[in-house]
């Protein structure tokens, strides 16, 4: 996996424009001169609540061109509320692009990208830059119900195939998307998944048993976002690339050790997880 | 912005920092992963996460909860263990534009001392905090800033080991601090970092579980700060050596109300989760509010808040 960080700093933003792709779920064009520019796939931000009344919160790189990114969040809580009464002019403040982002170095020429939720806020680059490299992408997306599947056409304007899930049963086929992923016919060669726990867990599963290799971007809480503090760890194999240095002779037998998912990660190899 | 004109400096024993300002053990890394988004020759220090004598793998997760103004945390002090530190990462800090204070946890006297001889005695280490009151990890952890006795015990073992200025963190989770400030003071420390973080813990109500994996954790940010800044206000009272006041801090005037009640200097923990750019607009800040006042150093406000009246009122009280 990738893990340079360098270009990372305090970006000052306006937020160019803004739009409610349905009800509670926001986009905000972020005009920055050179957020874009540096951002990879699968890294993230963490915007700063203009009232400085909360911590910073992360958010996935939904969009990034030369002098506008853009984030897409669900309002769900203190933080993401404040950022959905941002209006075009105002400004925003995030620290970024941050963590490792997707390994596409092995050029994988048929990719599955299964989102659910708010994960969806970070398939969007890994999609286009797969594309641009001429490989098959198709997105499997899920949400409760059709109005949540937020965005789906832009997916499809870029040049993915898109399978749906619903769990109501309102858009494409009723339940769980990893489901759907099952029982593909012809199985894609690398899987990358971002979305809520549960949901990366069974694609764990179903890649293990296809016998191909997944990428999770995982959510856990930060507090710092930077590597700093050490609280939003999850356990990895310590043969892994991405584990941290730690003695080995005084793990205690123990093959695994805690990674940040905020700086070795957000996205794991779903095969050296040991959560 | 003219800041030659007053003086920010303050001394912890030995130790002259440039700034008052000192980022918090274990909400900073080494400095390092903040580096892209402050400028670290503007902030004081960096007081570095705590390090053992053993490797920790640290508690299980969850480890953070978001809570009404602050957060609980329970890291259960993860790090390599001192033997590995020393080899792989003190070296790294040596490039640092501020200074760099090592910090020491433990869970018997002689860790502590052992921890302490080992890490004092590396150049790129300025100073030692003592973290004797780490409420995350069974048992033993916090009892020393507990009990005067102990904390007595410790203090003095670890003073034996270094001529570095030490720093002895206390624990708020105890019903008389400033026994056990004097008792740090008596025993050999420098300053005293005051204070760690609150006990706490947050149950989900969906699943009926505690919301970190080590149960109970540690309460950090705004919701602490009128309990640390008592703290503050009665060891300063009780020792006369410094104090390095910290809990909640986020603003300049939170930072002046810890000076005024007698620290001599202020940590900065959960604020840079916040936003990294406070540190410096605190200096910025306090740097303004100096000028304004026609004052020339931090040092004349320190200690300065004014309880004549109310103390006075407290005597004659009984004439109401
Ligand atoms: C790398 C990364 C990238 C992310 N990218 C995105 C993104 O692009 N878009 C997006 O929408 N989100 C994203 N998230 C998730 C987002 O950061 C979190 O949802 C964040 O917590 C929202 O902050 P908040 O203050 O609005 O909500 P919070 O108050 O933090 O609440 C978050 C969730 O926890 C629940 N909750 C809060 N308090 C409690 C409680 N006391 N008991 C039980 N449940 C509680 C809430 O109901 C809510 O569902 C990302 C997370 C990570 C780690
Ligand atoms: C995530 C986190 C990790 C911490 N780790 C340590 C530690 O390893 N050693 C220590 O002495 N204090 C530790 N603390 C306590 C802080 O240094 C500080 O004393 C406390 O949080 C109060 O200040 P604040 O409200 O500004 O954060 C930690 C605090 C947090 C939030
Ligand atoms: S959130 Fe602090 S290390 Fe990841």
């Amino acid at each position: 996996m990738p893990s340079l960080q360098t270009r990372a700093r305090v970006h000052v933003t306006t937020i160019s424009d803004r739009c409610e792709l349905a009800p509670g779920v926001v986009l905000l064009g972020l005009h920055a001169p050179d957020l874009g520019k540096a951002a990879r796939p699968g890294q993230f931000l963490m915007a700063i609540p203009p009232s400085g009344a909360a911590a910073a919160v992360a958010l996935g790189i939904y969009e990034a061109r030369a002098d506008r990114a853009s984030i897409l969040f669900f309002v769900c809580g203190k933080r993401t509320s404040e950022l959905s009464t941002l209006r075009v002019g105002d400004t925003l403040a995030c620290s970024g692009p941050l963590g490792n982002g997707f390994d596409l170095s092995a050029n994988p020429r048929d990719v599955a990208i299964v989102a659910g939720g708010a994960g969806i806020a970070s398939a969007l680059l890994p999609a286009e830059a797969l594309i641009a490299a001429g490989a098959r992408v198709r997105l499997y997306y899920g949400a409760r119900t059709q109005a949540l599947l937020v965005d789906a056409q832009r997916f499809a304007d870029a040049g993915c195939e898109l399978h749906a899930a619903t769990d109501d049963g309102s858009a494409g086929r009723r339940g769980y998307i990893t489901e759907l992923l099952e029982q593909a016919q012809d199985r894609p060669d690398m899987v990358l998944a971002c979305g809520p726990t549960p949901m990366l867990r069974a694609v764990a599963d179903v890649a293990r048993r296809f016998g191909i290799r997944a990428q999770l971007s995982l959510e856990e809480t930060f507090a710092c976002g930077v590597g700093g503090c050490w609280g939003c760890v999850v356990p990895l194999t310590a043969e892994s690339a991405q584990a941290p240095n730690f003695p080995r002779e005084d793990r205690g037998g123990s093959d695994v050790v805690f990674a940040r998912v905020c700086k070795e990660g957000p996205v794991f190899w779903a095969d050296e997880l040991r959560w | 912005m003219g800041q030659e004109t007053v003086d920010l400096s303050v001394q912890l024993g030995s130790l002259t920092l440039a700034y008052p300002t000192l980022m918090g053990s274990g909400c900073y890394g080494s400095g390092q992963e903040f580096a892209p988004f402050v400028d670290l020759s503007r902030i004081g220090g960096i007081v570095l996460k705590s390090v053992t004598r053993q490797p920790r793998l640290g508690n299980p997760t969850p480890r953070l909860v978001h809570t009404p103004s602050g957060m609980l945390n329970a890291i259960g002090l993860q790090n390599p263990g001192i033997d590995f530190y020393l080899e792989h990462d003190v070296a790294t800090f040596a490039d640092r534009p501020c200074t760099m204070i090592g910090s020491v946890a433990g869970f018997s006297i002689d860790d502590y001392a052992y921890v302490c001889e080992r890490l004092a005695a590396r150049r790129e280490i300025a100073a030692v905090e003592l973290n004797i009151s780490c409420p995350n990890v069974a048992s033993e952890g916090e009892t020393f800033a507990c009990d005067p006795r102990l904390t007595a015990r410790v203090v003095g073992a670890a003073r034996a080991t270094t001529d570095k200025p030490l720093i002895v963190k206390l624990s708020p989770n105890v019903t008389d601090i400033a026994a056990i400030a004097r008792q740090a003071q008596d025993a050999g420390a420098d300053a005293l970092a005051v204070v760690n973080t609150v006990r706490g813990m947050a149950i989900d109500v969906q699943t009926w579980q505690p919301r970190l994996g080590n149960v109970t954790g540690g309460l950090s940010g705004p919701a602490i700060r009128p309990i640390a800044l008592l703290a503050v206000y009665e060891v300063a009272r009780a020792v006369t050596i410094p104090i390095v006041g910290q809990g909640g801090i986020e603003s300049v005037s939170d930072a002046l109300e810890f000076f005024l009640a007698g620290a001599s200097a202020i940590g900065i923990g959960t604020a840079n989760f916040i936003d990294p750019r406070i540190p410096e607009r605190i200096v910025d800040g306090l740097a303004a509010y100096l000028r304004q006042r026609n004052l020339h150093s931090i040092r004349e406000i320190v200690g300065r808040a004014n309880v004549g009246f109310a103390n006075a009122h407290q005597y004659e009280g009984d004439e109401d």
